[in-house]
């Protein structure tokens, strides 16, 4: 910017030292606000027994919020969950998103507007989504019930049995389109040269999709799993409508068990040391990712 | 780079300018949700803005959050001391958990003016002696059953015939069908199996009730007519959790009674007033228990009509203790933290006055000034039936307003939900709910 600016052009070694901290300021401002500031906060409330009444006066308790919520059947009730849920949906989404792209990539190639109502569900709030599930879950006016009456099945699709799968396929429904998306991104970079080398050496599809596809579109199949795996493991809104976590605690994801000790019974502490715990987890498994990552672009 | 720092030095001061632009005297802003309560309210403010208010100089606004978590941001603005508005929602249930942050309203609302209100209503909005909000609607639950059915059970010598053998064979007891106004829990349960296409294929409906079992603590206000009609409570004389005796135990086993028996849909483990209702509606269920809110909705033959008109209301079955109801209010409380405290003062003297309750009461809410719900009673029917039953058979828990009230229906909510849904036994459920009260009241 400044840097070539002076007598004779020459370069005066200490003008515009600042400019980078101007241009960074905003976004360190930013970032000290909405994350810093945050960050330090929980630390504090999560080692303090704090109330709603005494927000700005929490009394130093070291460790005891994280012992009692690791002492809590129900946070490994809920980690568990989220853990199964985002496993289960993550791996759906993959297959269908891949398995989309493979079938679907020729017939966009030449109607691009199929691409954007194959994107409509993510478009969707997911907590207006429950809602309308729970609509067409009811069993005297929903249209799935009524179907599936005419097939002879009749369980109640939010009861004990079926919960699960149906969260989960509601989940699957939503945001296969992403992946399906990302993995199109990928799938189209796939240099159509060696795909016709091979094809001339010899190779049918299937060997085509085994040696040449499958393992170009590795890295994109790992960072949209990653992507959707941090997101579905953290899932409250259409859960929190459909079922409010039950019965029980059958459908209660992590977040739903935060939002409760916070808001409901009104336990910050304990709340805020389970969100520390679920940032620690995911620092953990980012870090670890990460390494992988950079080890195969090294590679 | 000086043109740079100029733009940034301004971006930052904008929003500053702005917030202080957005405080305007004389204005009153009321936090409340969305819905029939929120549409009639409006009603009220547009009719003080139209009148007192050009006199006051005072202009009242509603600010709506979303229903969903609608306590929970509440309670988080309150306590943060947000001033962006001036009065807000109370209830009876969140009073111990907002007081804190409320200013009592004993000095803006004469003692003449309170003589208009039901005193429960007033009491439920009472904490530690001070009067938090101004009711501005009462709830209480009703029986709800289909006359045109009842009445043919009550005459009809074949279906007595298959009622009692239903209820000896199911229940083990020789009972006859009697008027939904003197039904224990009991006759009751007998009346749901019989209506029931799983004990009774004749049944003109599929369900003889309609349960709400959702993990909701909603859904445990309703329940607890079953504790409490049978003698119970969620405290003992010595503050220590009763949930757990034979009340808690025979009010449980109400429920899961008919959910086993396939007298309620399948579906009630996950529904909440809006199921339940539908079922009702659409003439799938013969009787259940609901709130007085939903029958202004269930008998308008253009919403509903496969039911209007056929609809009665009764009070809830009678256990040992008798008849009994779970009572609560909603009202309109004073923000600590606000910066038009005076103005919100004389809205809320208004907002106490009979000319704005009837206001209210024509717009769809249910205010408990009995003159007015008597009064209405030809276009709103069920109205002197709440006044009624509050007055007869309302109840409040020990502990119902206290600070710890969320907390205890939450963990209610969620061990019986595991209870009905068959995911934990009875006695696990009734040790972990005594357990889990001890723990939220303890804090």
């Amino acid at each position: 910017m400044a840097s070539t600016a002076g007598a004779g052009g020459r370069r005066r070694p200490y003008e515009g030292r600042w400019d980078g901290l101007w241009l960074l300021g905003p976004m360190l401002l930013f970032l000290a606000a909405l994350l810093g500031f945050p960050a330090v906060a929980n630390l504090v409330y999560s080692l303090s027994e704090v109330r709603f009444t005494g927000l700005w006066s929490p009394r130093w308790v070291g460790l005891g919020n994280y012992r009692a919520v690791l002492a809590d059947p129900a946070f490994w009730g809920a980690v568990g969950f989220s853990a199964r849920f985002a496993v289960v949906v993550t791996a759906a989404q993959l297959l269908l998103g891949f398995a989309l792209v493979l079938a679907l990539d020729p017939l966009i190639a030449k109607r691009r507007w199929l691409m954007a109502f194959l994107l409509l569900p993510m478009m969707v709030s997911p907590a207006l989504l429950g809602v309308m599930y729970r609509l067409m879950l009811n069993d005297f006016v929903g249209v799935i019930p009524q179907y599936l009456q005419m097939v002879g099945f009749s369980d109640n699709l939010l009861g004990v049995d079926w919960a699960f799968t149906t969260v989960a396929v509601i989940e699957v429904l939503q945001w296969t389109p992403f992946a399906f998306l990302a993995l199109l991104t990928a799938y189209q970079a796939i240099p159509s040269d060696l795909v016709e080398a091979a094809r001339i050496d010899g190779a049918g599809p299937w060997a085509v999709f085994r040696r040449i596809t499958l393992p170009l579109m590795v890295p994109a199949l790992a960072i949209t799993g990653f992507i959707r795996f941090i997101d579905s493991f953290r899932v409250f809104d259409h859960i929190y409508v459909l079922t409010g976590g039950g019965p029980g605690t059958l459908t209660q994801s992590l977040s739903i068990y935060i939002y409760r000790t916070f808001f409901q019974q009104g336990r910050i502490g304990p709340a805020v040391a389970a969100s520390m715990l679920l940032l620690l987890a995911s620092i953990v498994v980012l870090r670890l990712l990460m390494a992988q990552m950079l080890r195969g672009s090294r590679g | 780079m000086k043109i740079l720092r100029k733009t940034l030095l301004a971006g930052l001061a904008l929003p500053v300018l702005l917030a202080s632009a957005a405080a305007m005297a004389g204005e009153v802003t009321l936090l409340f949700w969305p819905g029939p309560e929120s549409e009639a309210m409006q009603k009220v403010v547009d009719a003080y803005n139209a009148g007192p208010g050009q006199a006051d100089g005072i202009t009242v606004k509603q600010l709506l959050f979303s229903r969903q978590g609608y306590f929970e941001k509440e309670q988080a603005d309150l306590a943060a001391g947000s001033s962006e508005f001036d009065v807000a929602l109370v209830t009876t249930y969140t009073l111990g958990r907002y007081a804190p942050f409320l200013d009592p309203i004993d000095t803006q609302i004469p003692a003449a003016a309170r003589t208009e209100f039901a005193p429960v209503a007033l009491q439920s909005l009472t904490f530690d002696g001070k009067l938090y909000g101004v009711p501005t609607d009462i709830s209480v639950h009703f029986l709800y059953y289909r006359k045109d059915l009842v009445d043919r059970l009550l005459s009809d010598p074949e279906w007595q015939k298959r009622y009692a053998e239903i209820a000896r064979e199911k229940l083990g007891k020789d009972l006859k069908p009697k008027a939904p106004d003197d039904w224990s829990w009991d006759d009751w349960i007998a009346a749901a199996l019989f209506f029931s296409a799983a004990d009774n294929p004749d049944s003109p409906t599929r369900f003889g009730t309609v349960l709400q079992m959702k993990n909701l603590i909603f859904n445990i206000m309703l329940w607890q007519a079953t504790l409490v009609s049978n003698g119970g409570d969620w405290l003992g004389p010595d503050g220590k959790p009763t949930i757990d005796g034979a009340a808690g135990r025979t009010g449980l086993q109400v429920y899961k009674t008919l959910i086993d028996a396939k007298a309620t849909p399948p579906g009630s483990i996950s529904y909440e007033y809006p199921e339940a209702n539908a079922a009702f509606q659409a003439g799938q269920a013969a009787t259940m228990l609901q709130w007085n809110a939903a029958f202004n909705e269930l008998n308008d033959p253009a919403k509903s009509p496969t039911v209007a008109g056929k609809i009665g209301l009764a009070p809830l079955p009678a256990g040992s203790a008798g008849h009994k109801s779970h009572v609560h209010s909603l009202g309109i409380g004073l923000n600590t933290a606000s910066k038009n405290k005076a103005e919100a003062g004389k809205f809320l003297a208004w907002l106490a006055t009979r000319d704005a309750m009837t206001v209210y009461a024509q717009a769809g809410g249910t205010p408990p000034v009995p003159a007015i719900l008597k009064a209405m009673a030809a276009t709103r029917p069920e109205f002197p039936l709440v006044g009624d039953h509050v007055a007869r058979y309302g109840f409040v828990v020990t502990g119902g307003t206290a600070a710890y009230a969320v907390p205890v229906y939450e963990v209610l909510a969620e061990k019986f939900s595991a209870f009905w849904a068959g995911q934990i036994d009875l006695d696990t459920a009734l040790k972990q709910a005594a357990e889990g009260m001890a723990d939220r009241i303890k804090g």
